[in-house]
């Protein structure tokens, strides 16, 4: 049997187009397949030359049909070059002109010398299409975050202002600058300047997320102490602790520990970690340890409470936005971004923030961060 | 293993081939794509490992083609499998996003790409030695550099030689390291070192 006979046989076990030319570029064989798929029949085309017998033929397809007799193996995938040969697409799939095809053209010799070619066709209209449909989703999708951040950026940014003015006028009536104030109207607008600092809070929340979701925050390193940064977020919620009658305590591993992060970054982490252990711990203490981590390359924050504890199931998911862990704790302040962002600004820098926890005995939340 | 004036000869070489790929992506892709002028290491399979280690990471995309002829042996070309994804994304009118994979119309486009480079390099072989070089269907794989080293064929049944051969496509937005490893026997290497005239 010839090497073009055997191809042939292979052909026909195969689901795929099979043309054989020889060295003139004359058609050997032409299999069932491509019958099926062109329509045209293997006596139209077997024995005249594949570039004139009828067969619509990509530009490309004649160029290679060339250089495959002339001895090169070659490849054309659909991506590059949309089709081979025409055919109809498959039923369903009538978004496409032509059934979309990547072939190989294979060079045949004969004792050395050039016998032809044999060029196998696949129709990957199916595939291209669920790609496509892939990409398509993929792009709504990542268009439709885009837009949620956007949204979030945009209203936070037009609620600072307002929120600011009624902080400020609430200031300047306290002070007097509208005449003479009672003591129980200055309680009212002390309430007032309380709420909307509390309200900036949640709206700060709201963009740090927004913009870490989107990708658009940045990081600026410079060289710090980690003793300092602890000190700096103990004294920051340290009000809140006196008032609660909880203990608060810190540890650290040495006097001074030298890093270069972002200051700002791990200081609002470390405020909002003990914050939260703050906010959700009725009485006991929270303690904050600093130390090195096992491979002295970055240096662990950790915050331990002996607050209610987070439900197994509900510790996986702390640290998505808008989750605050059990319903009994959604009467607390907050807008459940707190983790979010901190977990957002710890892989940021290159770190992480990881949480373990006990019902009824306490939790610890730990961020690591590079040094 | 040769001579620096072989040596030269060799990367003139592949950097003809290369420029003749590029030229031929180019035309294909209908962006400019233009390649850096190789730089060639030649070494004993048994110690590839080493400085390919060195340039390349992670799961590596590859596209292998045995070749026969007077000079046999394997070429295979390397890049890292996500800077692969994003090369054949650009190539064929996409962003080029950090990340992804390739998926199954990307892994047939680096086949094209690797086929078209390779093809290119290895018949510069058969114009000098004046005889046809025939090169296998190519065949991409996706796995560990040492997975890949593995499976090289030379001329007889193990290769002992490597030509690594660096490079960098580079694209409109996009610049990506590509590495060729061209895998022979000592007959082969010989023969070329022969034919350069002055191995």
């Amino acid at each position: 049997m010839h090497l073009a006979e055997a191809v042939a046989e292979i052909g026909s076990l195969l689901d795929a187009g099979v043309v054989i030319v020889d060295a003139d570029a004359i058609v050997t064989h032409w299999n069932d397949w491509l019958v099926r798929a062109t329509g045209i029949q293997r006596a139209d085309v077997v024995g005249r030359r594949l570039c004139s017998c009828g067969v619509a033929l990509n530009t490309t397809a004649m160029v290679a049909v060339d250089q495959a007799i002339q001895g090169s193996v070659v490849v054309l995938s659909h991506a590059f070059h949309g089709w081979f040969l025409d055919a109809r697409p498959a039923a369903g799939f009538d978004r496409y002109e032509r059934m979309q095809q990547s072939a190989r053209l294979l060079p045949l010799r004969d004792e050395g010398t050039a016998a032809g070619a044999a060029i196998f066709i696949e129709d990957v209209t199916e595939r291209v299409a669920r790609e496509a449909d892939l990409r398509t989703a993929v792009g709504l999708a990542r268009a439709a975050e885009a837009g949620k951040s956007q949204f979030f950026a945009g209203m936070s940014h037009e609620l600072r202002t307002p929120i600011g003015a009624i902080a400020g006028y609430a200031d300047l009536m306290e002070a007097g600058m509208f005449g003479p104030v009672t003591e129980e109207q200055r309680e009212r607008l002390r309430r007032i300047t309380g709420v909307a600092q509390h309200l900036e809070h949640i709206v700060n929340d709201i963009l740090s997320f927004a913009r870490v979701d989107a990708g658009r925050e940045e990081v600026e390193l410079v060289d710090t102490d980690a003793v300092v940064l602890a000190q700096e977020a103990i004294a920051a919620v340290e009000p809140l602790a006196v008032q609660k009658g909880l203990k608060l305590a810190s540890r650290y591993a040495a006097p001074v520990m030298p890093m270069r992060t972002d200051a700002v970054k791990v200081r609002q982490i470390l405020i909002n970690l003990l914050g939260n252990a703050v906010k959700f711990t009725a009485k006991g203490s929270v303690e904050l340890e600093v130390a090195r981590t096992g491979d002295g390359r970055s240096l662990s924050f950790s915050v331990l409470d002996t607050g209610p504890g987070i439900a197994p199931a509900d510790l996986g998911a702390i640290f998505d936005p808008f989750v605050r862990g059990t319903p009994r704790n959604a009467s607390r302040p907050g807008t459940g971004l707190g983790l979010a962002v901190s977990r957002g600004f710890a892989r940021l820098l290159g770190g992480d923030v990881a949480a373990t926890s006990e019902l009824a005995i306490g939790s610890r939340f730990t961020a690591t961060i590079p040094a | 293993m040769l001579s620096e004036n072989a040596m030269d000869a060799l990367s003139e070489l592949f950097n003809v081939g290369l420029h003749r790929a590029a030229a031929s992506l180019s035309s294909i892709t209908g962006q400019p794509i233009v390649v850096d002028r190789p730089k060639l290491v030649i070494c004993e399979v048994s110690d590839i490992e080493r400085p390919l280690a060195e340039l390349v990471g992670g799961e590596i995309a590859t596209v292998h083609q045995i070749f026969g002829g007077a000079v046999a042996g394997d070429a295979v070309l390397l890049i890292e499998h996500e800077k692969a994804a994003a090369l054949a994304r650009l190539m064929t009118g996409g962003e080029a996003a950090a990340g992804g994979r390739l998926d199954q119309s990307g892994r047939e486009v680096l086949v094209e790409i690797g086929n078209i480079v390779l093809g290119a390099c290895l018949s510069g072989f058969g114009d000098m030695l004046k005889v046809p070089v025939s090169l296998s269907v190519p065949r991409i794989h996706i796995d560990s550099l040492r997975t890949i080293l593995a499976s090289l064929v030379g001329d007889g049944e193990v290769a002992q030689f490597a030509v690594i051969v660096s490079t960098r496509f580079r694209l409109s937005q996009l610049a990506v390291d590509g590495y060729m490893i061209i895998a022979v026997g000592a007959k082969s290497l010989n023969l070329i070192s022969t034919t350069l005239g002055v191995g």
